[in-house]
């Protein structure tokens, strides 16, 4: 492991993969440092979550490789996944199970050791109401759902945080509530991975903003170059350039 | 991980309204059935008991007579019982469980209980039997059908997965704790079987043995099975749909087919046709032409010319040739018969190598001792008792038929004779030493058990490739 691999904890280098006749990735690398938030922006089948599959193990690239903290997920994905958590679009929860008997569940089969009082200061921490920590999740909202995800993140410890259109649905408190969540973790030196449609939450978060279409990498700001973008018609202007070729 | 997926597993299921209820029902049912069954065997013991005991009181008691008369006057022998019959009552009641001993006859079984049932109690007992070889498998879908299905459904197995989730360890959980919960509805009869090794000695620990190891077979092979469906299954509504097939099939559909199937392949006559035939092999010319034979050879062994000359009752002579002459008939036809039946036994046997349904219920009633082969076994038991009772009161005419020959009465016996014919006493043999008439499905067993541990190889790799789609 060299040192770049050391402050990348998620690295996708040369990444390729194709569904049949469809070219769902093409050649794209970027990185996620320790720390670091990136936002991967870009319509409905650009290639995010076909990524964010490779990254999770669910799919082997046709070349090119990813790593999670120096581990390719191709050759040892039991590794790979202990170093990362994954909250997709809809957090998948047990809707009988309250949101602390989920998160006790999801963490401890994924072989997190804390006990019950931890799990639920990890709730408290991630501001879920008290009221619902021990309410069945089905009665939860998008958000309060979204927070359960992020606890068992932070009971996982993981090195890398991987979000799947995290913002999607979520009312504009909640929004901002996730926000703060997602930035208090990269402080902690999480890095974070957040495939998304919200350029707003992109602008505000991201410390790396990419832009996919068409299974590429089209674009990508970085630090100051983001607050200082029009984000929106930089995106509209990639996305259509590429799609009018 | 067992633990924590069986908790959270219970946890569900006890929050999950309709499950609950559905196990209440089935454990109610199971309980019912299990007093009921209790019920009726403790009758029924102790009216065996008294009618052993009055049997025996009424052949002691039966006064002088002549011995032929005492052959015809009969005894009638009860079927023993094990404890297992509660659980297991098996074709008791197409059995029958009193058998007549008399002269010259080899009777059939009487006082079947199904000649005593009402025409709709013979569409299905509820036996507890029935219940776990019936009820509870389709109880076990019900509990199971969605456990990884809906996982997928819902998206939890791929959000596990991408945290860590080793397949292997969860489909084992899964298939532990659906198994340790079905198991559950086992508590109930395992109680009753430890109550009565420990307190009776109608059941022994290798007959109890073989129904425990049985059925916790079966109950895992319907809970992997179930698991295999579900993690192959899309959705959890086609996990339910092709669960329900496969038990419908298995349970309902192929031991019907088997048992009909197993009837046209060995066909047997039907009993009155049997019966006719028998009186039409022994009441030849043949045989007359054999008593003749006998006769002669007798009076030339013993140099007279006629039968008052002999040293000894004729009679009694000529009615035991008679009784052995028949003996060779009835070993034949019933033989031929008796094979017929034990062909038609295995061949359904065979199918549950398609029904773990069929192979339960065959070890089940052997453990029990209500199957064709134990029924048999007593039925021989009775014969050849049935022959020691002939063959003592004909040799008794015969050396003493000749005492008041010079007055007009004829020889009677008395209470002293009567003694001399011993109590009918059977035990059913040690299970171990009729493995022959269940091998073919415990081995029917055993192979699904092996083969879908196999299976759950791939229902493994389907949970492991699972996003990949």
């Amino acid at each position: 492991m060299n040192n770049d691999d050391q402050t990348n904890v998620i690295s996708v280098i040369q990444l390729s993969k194709h569904f049949a006749e469809y070219q769902a990735v093409n050649n794209i690398s970027f990185t996620v440092k320790k720390g670091e938030i990136l936002a991967l922006l870009g319509p409905n089948g650009a290639g995010k979550t076909t990524t964010i599959n490779c990254l999770l193990g669910f799919l082997k690239p046709d070349s090119g490789r990813v790593n999670i903290a120096g581990i390719n997920p191709a050759k040892n994905i039991v590794a790979a996944r202990k170093q990362l958590a994954y909250i997709p679009e809809q957090v998948a929860l047990y809707p009988k199970l309250s949101g602390l008997e989920n998160l006790t569940y999801m963490s401890k089969i994924a072989g997190v050791n804390k006990n019950i009082a931890q799990f639920r200061q990890l709730l408290h921490q991630v501001k879920l109401p008290d009221h619902a920590i021990e309410k069945p999740v089905g009665s939860y909202s998008k958000g309060m759902r979204q927070k359960v995800g992020i606890a068992i993140a932070l009971a996982k410890n993981a090195k890398a945080l991987i979000l799947d259109e995290p913002t999607s649905g979520l009312d504009p408190s909640a929004s901002h509530e996730f926000s703060e969540l997602i930035q208090t973790l990269a402080k902690k030196g999480v890095a974070i991975l957040m495939a998304t449609h919200d350029l707003y939450r992109a602008q505000e978060d991201a410390h790396t903003v990419a832009i996919m279409n068409q299974g590429e990498l089209v674009h990508s700001l970085c630090g100051d170059e983001i607050k200082e973008a029009e984000l929106e018609s930089l995106y509209l202007q990639h996305v259509r350039a590429v799609s009018t070729c | 991980m067992l633990v924590l997926t069986l908790k959270k597993e219970w946890l569900e299921s006890k929050r999950e309204g309709r499950t609950l209820w559905l196990s209440r029902i089935v454990l109610m049912l199971l309980a019912c059935a299990l007093l009921s069954s209790w019920h009726s065997f403790q009758q029924v013991q102790s009216q065996k008991q008294q009618v052993e005991t009055s049997e025996r009181e009424r052949w002691l008691a039966q006064g002088k007579k002549g011995p032929h008369s005492a052959a015809h006057y009969g005894v009638y022998i009860i079927k023993p019982d094990t404890g297992l019959s509660v659980l297991e009552p098996g074709l008791t009641d197409y059995q029958g469980v009193v058998l007549r001993l008399e002269a010259h006859k080899k009777n059939d079984t009487l006082f079947r209980g199904i000649q005593d049932s009402i025409q709709m109690q013979r569409f299905g007992n509820l036996t507890p039997a029935f219940i776990l070889q019936t009820l509870l498998p389709l109880l076990i879908i019900l509990l199971g059908f969605h456990s990884i299905a809906a996982e997928r459904e819902s998206g939890t197995l791929k959000q596990l997965l991408a945290n860590g989730l080793c397949p292997k360890k969860f489909f084992t959980a899964k298939v532990l704790a659906l198994f340790g919960l079905a198991l559950l509805f086992f508590i109930p009869v395992a109680l009753y079987i430890v109550y009565s090794l420990l307190f009776s000695d109608s059941i022994t620990v290798q007959r109890s043995v073989l129904f425990i190891v049985s059925y916790g077979l079966y109950i895992f092979i319907w809970a992997i099975l179930t698991l295999i469906v579900s993690s192959y299954a899309r959705a959890a509504r086609s996990a339910l749909i092709t669960l329900l097939v496969i038990w419908s099939l298995t349970c309902l559909l192929l031991p019907k087919f088997a048992i009909n199937n197993a009837a046209k392949q060995h066909p047997i006559q039907s009993s009155q046709i049997f019966q006719s035939k028998l009186e039409s092999e022994i009441y030849t010319p043949a045989r007359q032409q054999a008593i003749a034979k006998f006769k002669q050879d007798t009076l030339t062994e013993y140099g007279v010319d006629n039968i008052d000359e002999l040293p000894f009752a004729w009679s009694g002579a000529q009615l035991q040739f008679g009784e052995q002459y028949a003996d060779t008939i009835f070993d034949r036809l019933f033989g031929q018969r008796q094979l017929q039946l034990e062909a038609q036994s295995l061949h359904y046997q065979s199918a549950a190598i398609l029904s773990p349904f069929i192979a339960v219920q065959t070890l089940s009633m052997s453990a029990a001792a209500t199957d064709l082969a134990h029924h048999q076994l007593f039925s021989n038991a009775g014969e050849k008792h049935r022959r020691l009772i002939q063959a003592t009161l004909n040799g008794d005419l015969k050396d003493n038929g000749l005492t008041i020959r010079s007055s007009d009465k004829s020889y009677q016996g008395d209470r002293h004779l009567w003694e001399i014919i011993p109590q009918f006493f059977y035990q059913y043999p040690d299970i171990g030493q009729l493995t022959s008439h269940y091998r073919r499905a415990a081995i029917c067993l055993i192979i699904w058990f092996i083969t879908l541990i196999l299976l759950s190889y791939f229902a493994i790799k389907r949970i492991r490739n699972e996003g990949q789609q």
